[in-house]
C-alpha cells in the first residue's frame, strides 16, 4: 500500500517477483527445524488454568463441580470496573482460579513464568450462593456479557455529535426471554472479538446470553461510562447480587484515582 | 469510503467530508471539560482539572490563559497545539496594541484565532489544531463577550457552552438552568459554571479551576480555597432544596 500525492490509497505493485510454481515448492518442504518450532510455539500458546495463590494448575474436572445458573463476563476495564465496584462489592466473592494465555501478539516474552499479575481472566465465585458460576454449558444457565466500544464504530443516519455517548445498546441470543434493560443493537452494527464469540456459542448451544455493549468516548476508565452500566442493576440476573450502591460509588471512585494514567498530550 | 480520503487534509471526501477536521474534533473531546458563562457584569471560564503527577509542577498545568489584560481563554485538546496557537494570540494581542493604539477586542482576537486554525485545513502537508478554545472578556464599550472556536476554523458567539469530555452533557445542564436572573447576579453566575462542571467532574471541588473578568477589572483566578467555600455552599443549596421537595411530596 502507498499513499499518493493527492491523497488516493493505491495498492503498489510487488516488485518481489510473480508467484512461481519453483517458489512454491521450494516454501513447502519443512526441516526438523521448522517443525520444532511450531511445537514450541504451540506449547507456548495453551490455555491453562490454574490457581493464582498456589500456582498450581486447575483442573477442568474441578471447574465442572460449580454447577452454574448465572455466568457475567465483563471484557475491557469499564465493564471490569462496573463489576467490580458494584456487583463484587456485596457479598463475598471466592477466587476460584484463572486463565492465562499467551501468543505472539503479546508483549511478555516468557511464557512459562507469568506472573500473577497477567493473568488474563480470573473466575470468581459467591461464597454465599455457589451456584453463580461455572464453565461448561449446563441448564438453566443465563449469561450476561459487558463490554464497552468506541462511540466512533457505531453506524448511524445520524451525526456522532448528537450521540448521547456513552449509551447502552443490547444484543441477546434466541433463548433469551428475559426483558432487555436497554434497546437492542440496531443493523448494521455489528459486535466484535471476544463478546462476539461468547454469543455465537451461546447461540449454537441455545443458552440464554444477553450482551449489554456500552458505546463511549472514552475507552480508557472513566466514571461517566462505568455510570452508563447502572441499568443493568435492574435485570433479573443482577437484582438479587447488588446490595449496597452508594457504597459501590466509593469504591469506583477509589479505583479511578488508583488507576489514573499521567498523559500529558491532552488537556 | 473514508480510509481512502483522510490520509492528507487537502482532500475531499465524495459526500463532502474533511475527514481530517472531523478527527481533529474527536481529539478535542479527549480534553477535560472547559465550561465558559456570560453574564451581565461578569464572564466565568471554569476547567476541569487534569490531576498532576506527584513530581510535576502544578502551575506548568494550565487550561486557562490570559491573552491580554482584558482576554482570556480555556482549551481542551491536545496541550502543544493549544500553546502554539496561545503564543500566537499574545503575539497579536500585543502588535495590534502598538499599531493601532487600542485593546483587541474579543471579536477580534477570536477572529484571528479562528482564521488561523482555517488556514491550517487547508495548507498542504499540515493538519488542523486539535483544539477547541472558549474566549471570554470584555470590550472598550463595557459588553461582555464569549466566543467558542473549533479545529474547522469556525467560531461564533454563545451566552454559555462548554467544550472537551462530556461536553454534551454540561451543554444540557447549562440550556435547563442558565437564566436572565442568574447570570444577572455575578455570585450566581459563578455558582452555575460550578455547578455545571460538577455534573461531569470526578471528584468534587479540589478538580476545578476558575477565573473571571468584572468589568474594567483584570482577570482573577480563584484560589482553592475559594472554589472550595463555593462548592459547599451549592451543597448546602442542594441539600436545602432536596429537603423542601420531601416535605412537600409528604
Amino acid at each position: 500500500m502507498a499513499a499518493t500525492f493527492f491523497g488516493e490509497v493505491v495498492k503498489a505493485p510487488c516488485r518481489a517477483g510473480t508467484e512461481d510454481e519453483d517458489e512454491e515448492e521450494e516454501g513447502r518442504r519443512e526441516t526438523p527445524e521448522d517443525r520444532e518450532v511450531r511445537r514450541q510455539l504451540a506449547r507456548k500458546r495453551e490455555v491453562r488454568l490454574l490457581r493464582r495463590q498456589t500456582k498450581t494448575s486447575l483442573e477442568v474436572s474441578l471447574l465442572e463441580k460449580y454447577p452454574c445458573s448465572k455466568f457475567i463476563i465483563a471484557i475491557g476495564n469499564n465493564a471490569v470496573a462496573f463489576l467490580s465496584s458494584f456487583v463484587m462489592n456485596s457479598g463475598v466473592w471466592e477466587e476460584v482460579g484463572c486463565a492465562k494465555l499467551w501468543n505472539e501478539w503479546c508483549r511478555t516474552t516468557d511464557a512459562i513464568h507469568l506472573s500473577p499479575a497477567e493473568a488474563f481472566c480470573v473466575f470468581y465465585h459467591l461464597k454465599s450462593n455457589p451456584s453463580v458460576f461455572g464453565s461448561c454449558p449446563r441448564k438453566n444457565m443465563q449469561i450476561t456479557i459487558l463490554t464497552s466500544r468506541h462511540v466512533t464504530d457505531y453506524k448511524t443516519s445520524e451525526s456522532t455529535g448528537s450521540l448521547p455517548s456513552p449509551f447502552l445498546k443490547a444484543l441477546k441470543t434466541q433463548n433469551f426471554k428475559d426483558p432487555v434493560c436497554c434497546s437492542l443493537l440496531e443493523q448494521p452494527n455489528i459486535v466484535h472479538d471476544l463478546p462476539a464469540a461468547v454469543l455465537s456459542y451461546c447461540q449454537v448451544w441455545k443458552i440464554p446470553a444477553v450482551l449489554y455493549l456500552c458505546y463511549t468516548d472514552v475507552m480508557k476508565l472513566d466514571l461517566i461510562t462505568v455510570e452508563a452500566f447502572k441499568p443493568i442493576l435492574s435485570s433479573r440476573t443482577l437484582k438479587g447480587l447488588v446490595k449496597n450502591i452508594p457504597q459501590s460509588t466509593e469504591i469506583l471512585k477509589k479505583l479511578m484515582t488508583t488507576n489514573e494514567i499521567q498523559s500529558n498530550i491532552y488537556t | 469510503m473514508a480510509s481512502r480520503y483522510d490520509r492528507a487534509i487537502t482532500v475531499f471526501s465524495p459526500d463532502g467530508h474533511l475527514f481530517q477536521v472531523e478527527y481533529a474534533q474527536e481529539a478535542v473531546k479527549k480534553g477535560s471539560t472547559a465550561v465558559g458563562i456570560r453574564g451581565t457584569n461578569i464572564v466565568v471560564l471554569g476547567v476541569e482539572k487534569k490531576s498532576v503527577a506527584k513530581l510535576q509542577d502544578e502551575r506548568t498545568v494550565r487550561k486557562i490563559c490570559a491573552l491580554d489584560d482584558h482576554v482570556c481563554m480555556a482549551f481542551a485538546g491536545l496541550t502543544a497545539d493549544a500553546r502554539v496557537v496561545i503564543n500566537r494570540a499574545r503575539v497579536e494581542c500585543q502588535s495590534h496594541k502598538l499599531t493601532v493604539e487600542d485593546p483587541v477586542t474579543v471579536e477580534y482576537i477570536t477572529r484571528f484565532i479562528a482564521t488561523l486554525k482555517q488556514k491550517y485545513t487547508q495548507s498542504n502537508g499540515r493538519r488542523p489544531f486539535g483544539i477547541s478554545a472558549l474566549i471570554v472578556g470584555f470590550d472598550d464599550d463595557g459588553i461582555p463577550r464569549l466566543y467558542q472556536t473549533d479545529p474547522s476554523g469556525t467560531y461564533h458567539a454563545w451566552k454559555a457552552n462548554a467544550i472537551g469530555r462530556s461536553a454534551k452533557t454540561v451543554r444540557e445542564f447549562l440550556e435547563k438552568n442558565y437564566t436572565e436572573d442568574v447570570i444577572a447576579n455575578d455570585n450566581e453566575a459563578i455558582k452555575l459554571a460550578i455547578r455545571a462542571l460538577l455534573e461531569v467532574v470526578q471528584s468534587g471541588g479540589k478538580n476545578i479551576e476558575l477565573a473571571i473578568i468584572r468589568r474594567n477589572q483584570p482577570l482573577k483566578m480563584f484560589s482553592a480555597k475559594e472554589i472550595e467555600l463555593q462548592v459547599t455552599e451549592i451543597e448546602k443549596e442542594k441539600e436545602e432544596a432536596e429537603r423542601k421537595k420531601s416535605k412537600k411530596s409528604m
